[in-house]
Formats: structure tokens, C-alpha cells, sequence
């Protein structure tokens, strides 16, 4: 016999663990708050819901209608604001479907591709709203870039070229923050997770 | 009643509370881990609890959650050193007159299956505890000739931790 076989056998004779735990210790356990990844996911995600549309609570919304009617964006900015309200309530109901799919009860795999599809629906929100930005910030630039009232602000030998480079520099660099610092916390969340997926996809192609 | 809800499902985990705790020193090497996932577990299964319709056994369905719990849900709070495994603390809440011998092929055992991943750890402990490959693709979500590959593998791996 091996030695894994004569461990199993140690194994399936051992008595009580060494730790138990008496019925007023699990009560107090049952009451305490779940520190889960499903929770995290939950709350972190609420935020990523909640932080994109926080910008529009604080602008200004008379001078923020006064600069659309200057540069005739106005019924254009209703446009965007119309799409982008209906799509965020079916992000939102998508979201909080699956949500309530994930269950401690499913198989191990189920589980866990609950969980991805969850986080895929926020990765999916936040990727449409840095698109949503660019459309309506490329929008705006090229409004305001080819308006008569710019242009005079402008030195006389001003390239317009160099003007466009730098805004889309500028662009560029907080998408790239925006995008990083969103890296980051998903990583944070979701790396031992995607692990263990892999793991278990792994052997299923071969 | 939740109360009766309450003290039936309180019953069955103190009766059974030795899943847990195997699911446990499976994922964790040190007692305050344990006790945090042990309690993670609890509170998982306490939430599922209400729809728990006695279509599996009690014990089968424990073992579901809590591997689920170890696997997916757990989050470790603190960094724990994986290169020397603090088993003293344990130590101290042993029984008295625990038979020596056993106990130090049970932490040769512990300390193997600790090198492993965590799928890794799932169909170590599926093994150990004898069940079937049907059982095992059930819990885990994958076929069973998958399972099957899957066991071999982790099996000599062990055999090759514990046989160097």
C-alpha cells in the first residue's frame, strides 16, 4: 500500500477535529457580517454605478446650457442624455438579475462563471461610459474647435492640427488613468477567482 | 418560525461542524484563517439554509458551500506565510491523550495538500473523504472524465510531495 492510500486510511479513522466550536459560539458566528467577494463585488460595483452620473449632480446645468446653445449642441446633448439613461437601466436590471443568480449552492464552476458574468456587466458599463464620454467629448471639441467665437481667441499663426493633438493627448491620458485605476480594483477582487477558473477550464480542451 | 429555523440549522452544524473544519485546514495553515473561514462558511450557510429542501443529505450540501466558500467566496484578510505553516497555535487547542502518531501523519498529509492549488485542495479532500467521480463532477461542475484526469493528476502530485 502507498503511502497516500495508508494516509487516507489515518484520514477517514480520525476522530473529532482538534477545534470545535460550541452552539452560542456558531450563533454569534451566523450574526456576524459576511466578508465575501460577492459583497465587495456588490458595493464596489454600486459605486461604479453611482460615480459617472455623480459629474452631472455637480455641473452647473444654467452655464452648462448656456455653452450647448452657443455652440448649437443643445438638442444633441438631450439626445445622448435620453440613450444614456435607458441604457443604464438596463445595465442596472442586467446587473441586478445575475447578481441575484449567484448562489453558495451551485456547483463550483456555476459559481464562479456567476460571479465573472456579474463583474462582466460592470466591466461592460464602464467601458460604455468611457465610449459615451469620448463620442460626446469628440462632439463637443469639434463644435467648439470650428466655432467663429474660438477662433478669434486664437493667436494668428495657431496650427489647428496642434490644438487637436494636445486635446486628444489630454483625452487620451485620463482615459488612461480612468482605465488603470479600474484595473487595478478589479484585479484586486477577482484575481484568485479567475485562478481557480482557469484552473478548472483548463483540462476540459485538452 | 426563524427561531426554530434558527436552533434546527444550529443543531445540524454543530453536529456536522467536523466538514467545516476539514474544509478548513484544508485552505487555511494558521488558527486565526481557520476561525475566519470557518465563520465565512457559516454565515454562507446560513444564508442558503432557507432554501435547503433536504433533496441531499445535510452533509453533502455542507460540503458544496463550504468548498464554494473556500474557493470562491473567501477572501484571506491577512497574508499568510505559505513556506512555514504555523501549526503551534493549533496545537493548543488539542485533546487531551490525542494520539500522537496519527496526529503527525495527519499534519504530513496537511502540510502535502497545503502546496497544492486550490482546485488542487478540492479533489484531495473529494478523495479522502471516498467519494465517487460522479459525486466529485456534481460539486465541481465538470465532467467526470475531466474529474477523473484531474484526480490522477493531483493524486501523483501528492505522491510525489509525500515521496520525494
Amino acid at each position: 500500500m502507498d503511502k497516500l492510500e495508508q494516509l487516507k486510511n489515518v484520514w477517514q479513522k480520525q476522530e473529532d477535529c482538534k477545534i470545535t466550536f460550541s452552539k452560542d459560539e456558531i450563533y454569534i458566528m451566523m450574526r456576524q457580517k459576511s466578508s465575501s467577494v460577492v459583497k465587495w463585488i456588490l458595493i464596489i460595483s454600486i459605486l461604479e454605478f453611482l460615480l459617472p452620473n455623480l459629474f452631472l449632480l455637480f455641473t452647473d446645468h444654467g452655464s452648462s446650457a448656456d455653452f450647448y446653445n452657443k455652440y448649437s449642441i443643445a438638442t444633441a446633448m438631450k439626445f445622448y442624455f435620453l440613450v444614456h439613461f435607458i441604457i443604464i437601466i438596463i445595465f442596472i436590471y442586467t446587473f441586478y438579475k445575475n447578481y441575484k443568480n449567484i448562489s453558495a449552492v451551485s456547483n463550483v464552476k456555476e459559481l464562479m462563471q456567476d460571479i465573472i458574468k456579474t463583474r462582466k456587466t460592470v466591466k461592460y458599463y464602464i467601458y460604455y461610459n468611457i465610449a459615451m464620454a469620448a463620442i460626446i467629448g469628440l462632439h463637443i471639441f469639434y463644435k467648439v474647435f470650428n466655432s467663429e467665437s474660438f477662433l478669434e481667441t486664437l493667436p494668428s499663426n495657431t496650427n489647428q492640427i496642434t490644438i487637436w493633438v494636445v486635446a486628444l493627448l489630454i483625452f487620451v491620458f485620463v482615459l488612461f488613468i480612468f482605465w488603470g485605476i479600474y484595473r487595478i480594483i478589479y484585479g484586486f477582487f477577482l484575481k484568485k477567482l479567475n485562478k481557480n477558473y482557469n484552473e478548472l477550464e483548463r483540462t476540459e480542451y485538452c | 418560525m426563524t427561531k426554530d429555523l434558527e436552533h434546527k440549522f444550529v443543531a445540524e452544524l454543530e453536529g456536522n461542524q467536523n466538514i467545516i473544519h476539514k474544509v478548513c485546514r484544508t485552505y487555511t495553515n494558521n488558527d486565526a484563517a481557520h476561525k475566519d473561514l470557518f465563520q465565512e462558511i457559516t454565515i454562507q450557510l446560513w444564508k442558503a439554509y432557507p432554501k435547503f429542501r433536504g433533496d441531499s443529505k445535510f452533509s453533502t450540501w455542507m460540503y458544496r458551500v463550504s468548498l464554494n466558500t473556500a474557493i470562491s467566496l473567501y477572501r484571506k484578510t491577512k497574508r499568510q506565510i505559505s513556506t512555514s505553516p504555523i501549526y503551534d497555535n493549533l496545537k493548543e487547542l488539542e485533546y487531551e491523550g490525542y494520539n500522537d502518531e496519527r496526529d503527525k501523519q495527519m499534519d504530513l498529509l496537511y502540510k502535502a495538500i497545503h502546496s497544492l492549488n486550490d482546485i488542487e485542495k478540492a479533489l484531495a479532500l473529494l478523495y479522502l473523504e471516498d467519494k465517487n467521480y460522479k459525486e466529485i463532477s456534481n460539486t465541481l461542475g465538470i465532467s467526470e472524465v475531466n474529474a477523473r484526469v484531474k484526480m490522477n493528476r493531483t493524486k501523483t502530485k501528492l505522491k510525489n510531495i509525500l515521496n520525494p
